[in-house]
């Protein structure tokens, strides 16, 4: 009896993975890609030929055998920057990816189960900040702080992101919070947040996944684009800094674009791979709930 | 009238006036919070770091004065629109350099922001009448990668390949300097000729998304019983399209307009950057390289106004073509 249970808990287990993963060609593909910028990062001091920094070539070198993507106006190898710029770039993305979720599903638990005064009064706050203009907010926030470190990057882009995640996560909650375990959970006496985290959250886990992938791309374009205006750390390679560091030497007028494009392009393939990943499992997710769920 | 009450109003706008003055109190806050001294920093850029300079500055600035009398200044300045002085280029009013840099920013940003709905109303519309088709598929594919491509750098390479390389359009600037402004006709080109690079490089981006957005709410509304029913009833499809599908299809991406028409003052900073187009984004951006503080919370204050202000309007205006809202 014991065996033909735990036989059958496996194969539940089994047939999620298939039905998210092992049957989705564009979360394999996302994965995938997703896998193979991680590994770049891992090995980034193998596969770069040259140190990031080092100075030691020909400025506005082109494409070549010994450079493939060419040599930057300072005379530092373009691969190698990419190839240790997927480390900052991943890095900052997906921590602030992982700080925005945790408050969003925190806030849009909290405000989605408990409803009630306290719902009302986070979704009025979140409501109030979500009008706010964020780029322009972390613009000022940016240039008044003292210095642009690592943390701080994460800190602003990750803690100023999660207000349409807790909305989202809010929504499916409400909709959770009416099934017959959350009341079979109640009857037995469960907490509020034993519910909201062991019984509400395992159920909402695609719709978590789809916001954090979404969350984490999103990141990564905003690093780019404060690193893009010279807000971000200019000590880090990261390939926002190396399209802001090519267009302030002018890699317009040399018509640098293996400067411009391997950075640009490593960002949009990655930030794809997330939205591969993001949009398949919601698609799943809403053909099991009978109905579009909406980010 | 039916879906508007003056007490949706009261309310729509209490809130409104609520994020408003959060946005403005945390404007006033920031630069406070963070330290530094704007005063020593102009002295040692304008005085070699003179404590007397510094000390004027101070006083002509109200710097000197307890905090909650300062922020009690810095209100009532706004209600008059006063948004203070420029430190960069004194004795010149924040206001007059806004006053200056917005319509720039309003040209630009109003154009494609209507063009990529436009746009993207059409394209989302017919992909998802084609569901499953190669050009369906062609369009979801390239929009999810368009979407992750950083706006600065479609920008960057517009500027350089049309711009630098083929030479068919100004790489940057607004207008010609020293143009012929009482030829209207002559200036009009003129500045449409310079916005075209901008505009485009801004559609290109923002259209991924909204195709995206426009042709699920498509599926949904397909998916809706009275649909079901219109093609029971044996209308033809190009009927049911016209008279129930778009309207409702439409209806969510028209608070999307407007509250992207708000974001996107905002977002247009690095384009501006690019194009050295003389809009409230590349205004904001020297003002933060040259710590001028009074400007850098002048352009966020009248951005947040900006962003507040078409909520609002959205708000009120989006109860009257779908009743549905104000029900909730």
């Amino acid at each position: 009896m014991d065996k033909k249970k735990q036989k059958k808990e496996k194969s539940d287990s089994y047939l999620v993975l298939e039905k998210y993963f092992l049957k989705n060609t564009r979360a394999k593909v996302g994965v995938g890609i997703l896998v193979f910028f991680a590994l770049v990062a891992i090995f980034a001091p193998v596969i770069a030929p040259y140190g990031p920094k080092d100075i030691s070539f020909m400025p506005w070198e082109k494409p070549s055998l010994a450079h493939p993507l060419g040599v930057n106006s300072y005379g530092q190898d373009i691969f190698s920057q990419v190839v240790y710029g997927t480390q900052v770039t991943m890095v900052v993305g997906v921590l602030a990816g992982l700080l925005t979720s945790f408050i969003g599903v925190f806030v849009g638990l909290l405000a989605g189960y408990k409803g009630g005064r306290t719902g009302e009064i986070l979704m009025r706050i979140v409501d109030v900040f979500l009008v706010v203009p964020t780029l322009a907010f972390m613009i000022v926030l940016a240039a008044f702080l003292p210095s642009m470190g690592i943390w701080n990057l994460v800190i602003i882009i990750g803690g100023l992101n999660w207000l349409w995640m807790a909305r989202s996560i809010r929504s499916q909650t409400l909709s959770e919070a009416r099934r017959e375990y959350v009341d079979a959970a109640k009857v037995q006496g469960m907490g509020t947040l034993e519910i909201m985290f062991k019984e509400i959250l395992p159920n909402i886990i695609p719709v978590v996944t789809a916001n954090m992938v979404m969350v984490i791309t999103s990141a990564m374009l905003t690093e780019a684009t404060l690193s893009f205006l010279g807000l971000g750390d200019p000590t880090l390679i990261s390939w926002g800094q190396m399209l802001s560091v090519a267009f302030d030497n002018n890699a317009i007028l040399y018509n640098a674009w293996w400067w411009m494009l391997p950075p640009g392009l490593s960002i949009a393939t990655l930030g794809f791979s997330f939205m591969l990943i993001g949009n398949s499992f919601l698609d799943i997710y809403a053909n099991d709930r009978g109905g579009a769920v909406k980010l | 009238m039916k879906g508007i009450t003056l007490k949706y109003v009261c309310k729509r706008l209490l809130s409104a006036l609520f994020t408003l003055w959060v946005a403005l109190t945390f404007n006033f806050l920031l630069p406070r919070m963070m330290g530094g001294d704007p005063a020593e920093y102009l002295a040692s850029q304008n005085a070699m770091g003179s404590a007397e300079y510094a000390q004027q500055i101070r006083e002509q600035f109200g710097l000197d004065k307890g905090i909650l009398e300062q922020y009690a200044r810095y209100l009532g300045g706004l209600l008059q629109g006063d948004l203070g002085v420029s430190y960069t280029n004194f004795p010149i009013p924040v206001k007059d350099i806004i006053l200056q840099a917005m319509p720039w920013t309003l040209l630009i940003v109003l154009i494609s922001t209507l063009l990529s709905f436009l746009i993207a109303w059409l394209v989302g519309t017919v992909a998802a009448l084609k569901k499953g088709s190669l050009f369906d598929n062609t369009v979801v594919g390239v929009s999810f990668y368009i979407q992750s491509v950083p706006y600065f750098l479609v920008a960057m390479l517009l500027v350089m390949g049309l711009g630098y390389h083929l030479n068919w359009f100004p790489m940057g600037h607004a207008m010609t300097p020293g143009a012929d402004l009482a030829n209207m006709g002559a200036l009009v080109k003129n500045i449409a000729y310079h916005a075209f690079l901008p505009v485009l490089s801004l559609v290109i981006v923002s259209l991924a998304g909204r195709m995206i957005m426009m042709r699920s709410n498509i599926l949904q509304v397909f998916s809706e019983d009275y649909i079901v029913l219109a093609q029971a009833k044996g209308l033809r499809r190009s009927k049911i399209l016209t008279k129930y599908a778009l309207r409702n299809a439409m209806l969510p991406s028209f608070t999307g307009l407007m509250l992207s028409l708000g974001q996107a003052v905002g977002g247009a900073i690095a384009t501006e950057m690019i194009f050295s187009y003389p809009g409230i984004g590349l205004t904001i951006m020297n003002a933060v390289l040259s710590h001028d503080y009074p400007l850098v919370q002048g352009c966020f204050a009248i951005i947040a106004l900006s962003v507040v202000l078409l909520n609002f309007l959205a708000d009120l205006i989006y109860p009257l073509i779908d009743p549905r809202v104000s029900l909730e």
